[in-house]
């Protein structure tokens, strides 16, 4: 956790600290210049349980802006293997951010996932409990 | 959770030395960073570092590789890792430290390898036992059935003639044969199987 103290905040992420009772984090992440997502702010929920550093955090978009991805549904779940079975104890925020940042970045068409609607109708509140199936390079 | 204690650094140093501070916790930074436990974030305790050259706390890294015992990936760098090929680091003074850890496994022990002596006899040995080893198996069944073939046609002259059948003799013959062809097949049958 220490990673995200101030200094190495890369990129575009800078710590709200509303929320923080350091289980429950939200970083704003800007879209990267050059991207579709040049400009944007969104919010990112980050919710640590118990066994944290060996069990992935819960990590959602929040907030009215949802970005409009392939990979993220309407209500902020994101479709990333390493939230869930790629999980490693050695990835920090900082380095969750990158990735989401950089799959954000990736993206060649502003859409929602083919079957957004009845995911976001079914889907369980909490995205980790998804079955998620992994198709893309990420 | 050094994240907790490092706002209130900040704070204490607020008074106008803030450029100060800075540089005092990248040094610090620096000097522990290089040792610190790749999935806890201080410094490693009970350190070991796998064949990738990742360094863990030997906790931290035990209770990873239980959380997934059948995709045992290296947090870093996602090689394959295990129990048996990481290597513990002991400091000079550190074999004093010893808490008593119920759940965890000790480390894994250091391999020391003897030096390569070069010495020609292994290479032979290896090779007589093989070559003993494969005449044994071969010759056998084919002698113990030329003997009963024999035997039992009669033309054999060297040999005492067999007992007149009805005597304890012929029925004594009659047994060992029955042992000695079931010593057989059953030989036979476990060279099949292996």
């Amino acid at each position: 956790m220490a990673l995200l103290k101030d200094p190495p905040s890369g990129v575009e992420i800078d710590m709200n600290k509303i929320s923080s009772n350091l289980s429950e984090w939200i970083v704003d992440v800007t879209g990267a210049a050059g991207t579709n997502y040049e400009g944007e702010t969104f919010q990112l929920q980050f919710k640590f349980g118990p066994r944290y550093p060996f069990d992935s955090p819960q990590v959602l978009f929040i907030g009215s802006n949802i970005p409009v991805h392939p990979h993220v549904y309407s209500n902020g779940h994101i479709c990333l293997s390493i939230l869930t079975d790629d999980w490693s104890p050695a990835l920090s925020v900082q380095s969750v951010c990158l990735s989401i940042v950089s799959m954000l970045s990736s993206c060649k068409e502003k859409k929602r996932p083919p079957d957004n609607a009845f995911y976001v109708k079914t889907c369980s509140k909490n995205p980790k409990k998804t079955r998620w199936w992994y198709h893309g390079k990420f | 959770m050094a994240s907790a204690a490092s706002p209130g650094d900040e704070g204490g140093a607020s008074g106008g030395g803030s450029d100060k501070a800075e540089p005092g916790t990248s040094a610090d930074n620096s000097s522990t960073g290089a040792f610190e436990c790749n999935i806890c974030l201080d410094t490693a305790k009970d350190a070991v570092v796998s064949m990738c050259g990742h360094l863990f706390c030997w906790p931290c890294l035990h209770q990873w590789l239980e959380t997934r015992p059948n995709r045992q990936l290296c947090p870093v760098c996602k090689a394959g890792i295990s129990k048996d090929k990481v290597i513990p680091l002991y400091g000079r003074g550190s074999t004093n430290q010893q808490d008593p850890r119920d759940k965890i496994p000790p480390r894994p022990q250091g391999q020391r390898s003897e030096p390569e002596t070069n010495t020609n006899f292994p290479g032979f040995g290896f090779a007589d036992a093989g070559f003993q080893m494969s005449f044994g198996i071969g010759a056998f069944p084919f002698g113990f059935f030329a003997s009963t073939f024999t035997n039992g046609n009669n033309l054999n002259t060297g040999r005492p003639p067999a007992p007149a059948p009805g005597t304890p003799q012929f029925q004594e013959d009659q047994f060992l044969n029955k042992i000695f062809l079931w010593v057989a097949m059953l030989f036979i049958f476990w060279l099949l199987i292996a």
